[in-house]
């Protein structure tokens, strides 16, 4: 999920922090401390994951476009200088366009808005904004709800009791509100200092930048794994099951399944499944800084000599071109696959599917999936020439099962042509022939169009005048058989007329 | 356009309990709907070279009650191919009394199912007495009906238990009928508003009856075709907080058709595309092709991206000539994919064909359903073209698969080689495929119930943490699985249970490795991190027997069979244990003599080692059960392992002996490597420092024994 930092660099930002004894800070100080903080956790713990630095005040401008590079976005933030007031609505719609444009509008991204919570004055300012919200044309319209979904952070070098002097609070939480809800609205607690501004971006760090560690487990083999980006919690049905529900810590592989039987899926999501060596100390998020980079040469080589199962099983995968069916939770499963870019460098990946006892219906319910040496006889054959699946429904839909649709006149047309053309033909036709009146009969019945069925008796019984003198005697019969039977069954006689009734051939001396 | 485009920006993800989980169609069937339609069909479509002389067959037209009943059926065939489940319809026909077709159990629900029910009411008799005949008959059953609880409601309620009211009832009424005026109309909403509140009270008291949180009336009234009609307009409005009402006057045919496919999509969120430029063979002209087009109907969540972008317009959506209908326009491509690759899909969604019929929408279903896939394109403004969906079936059903166009986050990831275990080269990359095979999934139909109460995927689960007892993840940590002479019983003895026939398989294995030493057979142990050609002969061969040991014990608590298979074993490899200790004694002394830089630890090791191997003998017997071993006793004990818990538990490690030089590391790799591939001459095999005596089975037919004297004149 990429991040965007909107940084207010309005002159307010430059008010000064009043700090007992030591030397002076100004707000954009402490934001930029707090920046800095969050560019230093994501390039140890987060380094994945694509940050761009946007910078506004009555206009933006995008400072560093999405990059991994967070070298480049801490060097931004020494640079910033410093401009007018501050107008939210323009740096929100500068967001759209950014974002947009690199990901488009469907890919998650977190904005997070450094801001002191003075929000502008007179037009242009986030509550002039709000205000006009509801007499827009669609033109000029608000930017939020963004097109993609998104989580909105909003970091105010700001106390909360500051901000709820003015309205700035209560325009902030309208603003959350408007983005969709998701997300949340940090404040300084306490007296601002450099200290309280870094314990705020710790708070945002556990709350939207802890890694997500997990145990990927099959049968006794496993293995320590990052999951990046970290799964998100998902809520199924607002109503029946509003708690949202969240990927267990244990991934457990419960089988393998074949590439093409697996067949493209639906995901709700992708992350790479990234082996952690055994016992380094899962990392303490919000803390910063690690200083166990120094000997991070030499752990990583020694993990990297190590077998893992992960290297393992992503091997085989590959080779095999399998995927394995692994469980997320309760009723809720993925698969982990090899994922190969187009530089020929390789990793495990895991997708996530739509939680639910089914989420893929050829492949019917998992729970019900189970051993194939339970099988009487191997379902892929002895030699993988055949598979289990997909699995079929019970009821075939429409297009599979030759149903009648007389809504275009073409449509009764071409059936009645049907007829006629196999009636030409008889009696080498003869069952298509009849297949097809049945057909015809079936439909006529259901829609109460008994019409039908006397004008086709008709147009049967016309076929038989014009029967040639080299046809086959037998064709005569069956064509003022097959009138007759018409013509009971349009008077809805029920002995005629039932819906699972056929006619059937007439039995003539010939036609043995 | 922008109008519809901020409609689906706020579009939530629909509830399971919408107004569309139920829809009852209440269609009439009194004798003013016998009427004709006045709509004629020319069924007698003569080909030119018959037409002389003959005069063709007069028109038909269907009546009011023709029309309504195919155009609903029409519904309910998109309806199930889009929603095969849990989107129920109710069908009720009103006379003089009502009719209620079908039930909301699921396997009433099929076009099938209803047009055998509609053959049985027939077409509505033009001389019953109108004054007896009444639409209201209908829309009171269907009140009623919408109170009954669904299969889905009721397993809802079922499973939430105590928070069972989340679990709403909410429905549709779709009326099709002929109404006399606009005061009628709205009589009838007076009644259906009455019949809620009366059902609602009924249903206060009863388990099986669920009270109406709210109900969508859809009126649809149908008049013949050159006629005024006498019922207006009116979109949705609130009748109260639990009734809505809507007012259609549609011409029968094929204005009422196309009013009900609106009216399908709207309800069920569906939006239209066309598949356009499908190349397909002309009849008449079997070596040219034409290029066509089909319309398919589907979720709107297949184009969400478009909606979204605000590029839908431009996106290729075009106007149809009556103004009503949108659909997006994708473009066959001809550049196939195959089943072997696996998209990164973001949406599969059913589909169905708005002309289900018709040549070109058959050939297009026909060759998918045959298996092949299709990628979609998407013209965009900048003239680029961009792969952005997929259809392709599944199990006979055609899906729509949303491909991602976008940019990946996740592009440039650090490759799997550069992480954790990366650098290990010798993982057994092809024994875990075969593993993967023989674990792969298979559907178990839910009748088939085991008796042990575990559904199919917990037995898979338990199948794989068998398999997985002990499994060495790289070829130098094992040798028994390097080995052909114990894939038999590697095989049987991870089964849940073995036959008589099995544990005498697993026996001739371990018969057979006994043999093999005897012959002082070589096997493919691993010689990585050793120093020399490695461990000598019954060194190997004790290695070996540790490991197989090892296999087995894991699954010896499990049967008496497997306790077996371990007996054999240790019988098997046993030999008294003075005379072994006797013999490595022997040994170490010689050893001595060419190795004299480790030979004292050497002894030590393995006195203590065969001290505790001997107590573990004695413990395992006692608990074999708890007994999981997850690492070859003779493997390198890994980096960064856990602490062992017990000490019994402890393994004597192979040391590392030391550095070792790149030759020796290559040569020991290529000869385990060859030597898995063919079976070693029996010369070299059983040779002592390279040497073998040849015809040794003249001495034999003397009475001498070869190997006792090769193994004494060492």
């Amino acid at each position: 999920m990429p991040t965007i930092v909107l940084m207010d660099v309005s002159l307010s930002m430059t008010r000064p922090v009043s700090v007992d004894g030591s030397e002076e800070f100004q707000r954009k100080n402490l934001a930029v401390h707090g920046l800095n903080m969050l560019f230093e956790h994501m390039s140890s713990n987060y380094r994945l994951e694509f940050t761009a630095l946007m910078a506004f005040s009555s206009l933006w401008e995008l400072l560093v476009p999405f990059t991994r590079d967070y070298n480049a976005l801490q060097e931004a933030l020494s640079t910033l200088e410093d401009y007018d007031k501050t107008c939210v609505e323009s740096a929100l719609n500068g967001v759209n366009n950014v974002v947009q444009q690199e990901w488009g509008s469907s890919c998650p991204c977190q904005v997070v808005l450094v801001t002191d919570g003075s929000l502008g004055i007179g037009k242009g300012s986030l509550r002039h904004s709000l205000q006009t919200l509801k007499q827009r044309g669609d033109e000029k319209k608000f930017p939020l709800p963004f097109p993609f979904p998104t989580k909105l952070f909003i970091m105010c070098v700001a106390n909360a009791e500051e901000l709820q002097m003015t309205d700035a609070m209560d325009n902030l939480e309208e603003l959350l509100r408007l983005s969709g809800g998701d997300g949340q609205i940090f404040t300084v607690e306490g007296p601002l200092s450099m200290k309280s501004v870094q314990a705020m971006f710790g708070r945002l760090i556990d709350h939207a930048y802890s890694t997500f560690h997990a145990v990927l487990h099959c049968g006794n083999l496993s293995s320590d794994v990052q999951v990046f980006p970290r799964p998100e919690p998902i809520v199924v049905d607002e109503e029946v099951e509003p708690m949202p529900r969240t990927v267990s810590a244990d991934l457990e592989i419960v089988g393998f399944i074949e590439i093409a039987d697996i067949s493209s899926p639906p995901v709700i999501s992708r992350h790479l499944v990234l082996p952690t060596a055994v016992n380094k100390d899962v990392d303490e998020v919000g803390t910063g800084a690690t200083d166990e980079l120094e000997e991070e040469p030499s752990a990583s080589q020694m993990a990297g000599k190590s077998p893992n199962f992960c290297v393992l099983l992503h091997g085989s995968l590959k080779v095999e071109g399998m995927v394995a069916l692994v469980q997320l939770g309760q009723e809720w499963y993925g698969m982990l696959y090899s994922q190969a870019d187009s530089k020929k460098k390789s990793n495990l990946m895991m997708s996530v599917f739509d939680p639910g006892p089914e989420p893929l219906p050829w492949l019917g319910k998992i729970t019900h999936l189970g051993p194939i040496s339970e099988a009487a006889e191997n379902p892929y054959g002895e030699d993988d020439s055949k598979s289990p699946f997909p699995v079929q429904p019970q009821v075939k839909r429409s297009y599979a099962q030759n149903v009648t649709v007389w809504i275009k006149a073409s449509g009764l047309q071409t059936d009645v042509q049907k007829i006629l053309r196999n009636a030409k033909k008889l009696p080498d036709k003869t069952q298509t022939f009849y297949k097809e009146l049945n057909r015809l009969r079936k439909a006529a019945l259901a829609f109460g169009f008994w019409e039908l069925l006397k004008g086709v008796a008709d147009l049967l019984e016309r076929e038989c005048t014009l029967l040639p003198d080299s046809a086959h005697p037998d064709a005569a019969f069956q064509l003022s058989h097959a009138a007759q039977q018409l013509k009971l069954a349009s008077t809805g006689d029920p002995q005629y007329a039932a819906f699972d009734h056929n006619i059937v051939p007439m039995h003539t001396d010939f036609s043995s | 356009m922008p109008q519809w485009i901020s409609q689906h920006c706020a579009m939530e993800k629909m509830k399971m309990f919408s107004v569309a989980h139920k829809t009852v169609f209440v269609v009439d069937h009194c004798p003013y709907m016998a009427e004709s339609s006045r709509q004629q069909v020319e069924c007698d479509v003569l080909t030119k070279s018959r037409a002389q002389g003959v005069i063709p067959l007069a028109p038909v037209s269907k009546s009011l009650w023709t029309c309504a009943v195919e155009c609903s059926m029409e519904y309910c065939r998109i309806l199930y191919d889009i929603y095969p489940k849990d989107k129920l319809i109710n069908y009720i026909v009103s006379d003089s009394e009502f009719h209620i077709l079908n039930s909301w159990r699921r396997e009433d629900q099929s076009t099938h199912e209803l047009m055998s029910a509609l053959a049985a009411v027939g077409p509505p008799n033009p001389r019953e007495d109108p004054e007896c005949c009444s639409i209201l008959h209908g829309l009171v059953a269907a009140v009623e009906s919408l109170c009954k609880i669904t299969e889905l409601q009721h397993e809802k309620r079922t499973a939430l238990m105590d928070t069972a009211e989340r679990v709403a009832n909410r429905g549709r009424i779709i009326c099709l009928t002929n109404a006399k005026s606009d005061t009628h109309v709205r009589m009838l909403e007076d009644c259906i508003q009455e019949t809620i509140l009366e059902q609602n009270k009924l249903a206060a008291g009863s388990d099986r009856l669920m009270a109406i949180q709210q109900c969508d009336l859809v009126l649809v009234h149908i008049y013949p075709q050159g006629e005024d009609t006498l019922v207006s307009d009116r979109p949705k409005k609130e009748i109260s907080p639990l009734l809505t009402s809507e007012v259609h006057s549609v011409r029968a045919g094929r204005h009422l058709a196309t009013k009900l496919n609106i009216l399908v999509q709207q309800h069920f969120d569906l939006t239209s595309t066309t598949i356009t430029n499908i190349p397909m063979k002309e009849e008449q002209h079997a070596n040219t092709s034409a290029n066509y087009d089909v319309e398919l109907l589907h979720h709107r969540d297949a184009h969400l991206e478009f909606f979204k972008s605000g590029d839908l317009h431009m996106a290729g959506t075009s106007t149809r000539e009556n103004g009503l209908k949108e659909t997006v326009t994708l473009k066959w491509c001809t550049p196939r994919t195959n089943s072997i690759e696996l998209h990164y899909c973001t949406g599969a969604y059913r589909i169905s064909p708005t002309d289900v019929n018709s040549r070109p929408s058959s050939c297009l279903t026909n060759f998918l359903l045959n298996g092949r896939s299709v990628l979609l394109e998407q013209p965009r403004k900048s003239g680029s073209k961009v792969i952005s969906h997929m259809l392709s079936s599944h199990g006979g059903e055609i899906f729509l698969h949303v491909l991602n166009s976008n940019r990946s986050t996740l592009e440039d990831p650090p490759s799997i080689s550069e992480g954790c275990g990366g650098r290990v080269t010798d993982y057994r990359i092809t024994d875990f495929g075969e593993f993967m095979r023989e674990n792969r999934l298979t559907p178990v139909s839910e009748s088939a119930h085991d008796p042990s109460g575990k559904l199919p995927v917990e037995r898979a689960k338990a199948q794989l943490e068998r398999h997985t007892r002990y499994w060495p993840m790289i070829i130098s940590q094992t040798t028994i699985f390097n080995m052909q002479a114990v894939v038999p019983l590697a095989n049987l003895i991870v089964k849940e249970a073995l036959t008589e026939e099995d544990v005498l398989t697993c026996q001739k294995t371990v018969y057979n490795l006994v043999d093999m030493e005897r012959k002082n057979d070589p096997l493919p142990i691993s010689t990585v991190g050793s120093r020399g050609k490695g461990p000598k002969r019954d060194e190997q061969y004790r290695i070996m027997w540790n490991e197989l040991e090892t296999l087995v014990k894991t699954h010896a608590g499990a049967t008496d069979r497997h306790q077996r298979v371990l007996d054999c074993i240790i019988a098997c490899r046993s030999k008294p244990p003075e005379e072994e200790e006797r013999k490595k004694r022997g040994r170490k002394r010689e050893d001595r003599e060419d190795r004299t830089e480790k030979n004292g630890n050497k002894e030590t090791d393995d006195k203590s080692w065969q001290d505790s191997e001997r107590l573990k003998g004695l413990l395992d017997k006692e608990d074999q059960e708890s007994e999981v071993i997850k690492d070859s006793p003779d493997s390198p004990e890994p980096l960064n392992k856990k602490p062992r818990l017990t000490t019994e538990e402890v393994q004597p490690l192979e040391k590392a002996k030391g550095p070792v030089s790149l030759l020796s590391m290559w040569t020991n790799r290529i000869t385990t490597a060859n030597s898995r591939k063919h079976q070693e001459f029996v010369g070299r095999a059983s040779s002592v420092n390279n040497k073998f005596e040849l015809y040794q089975h003249l001495k034999e037919e003397n009475g001498m024994d070869v190997h006792e004297n090769g193994k004494t004149t060492r």
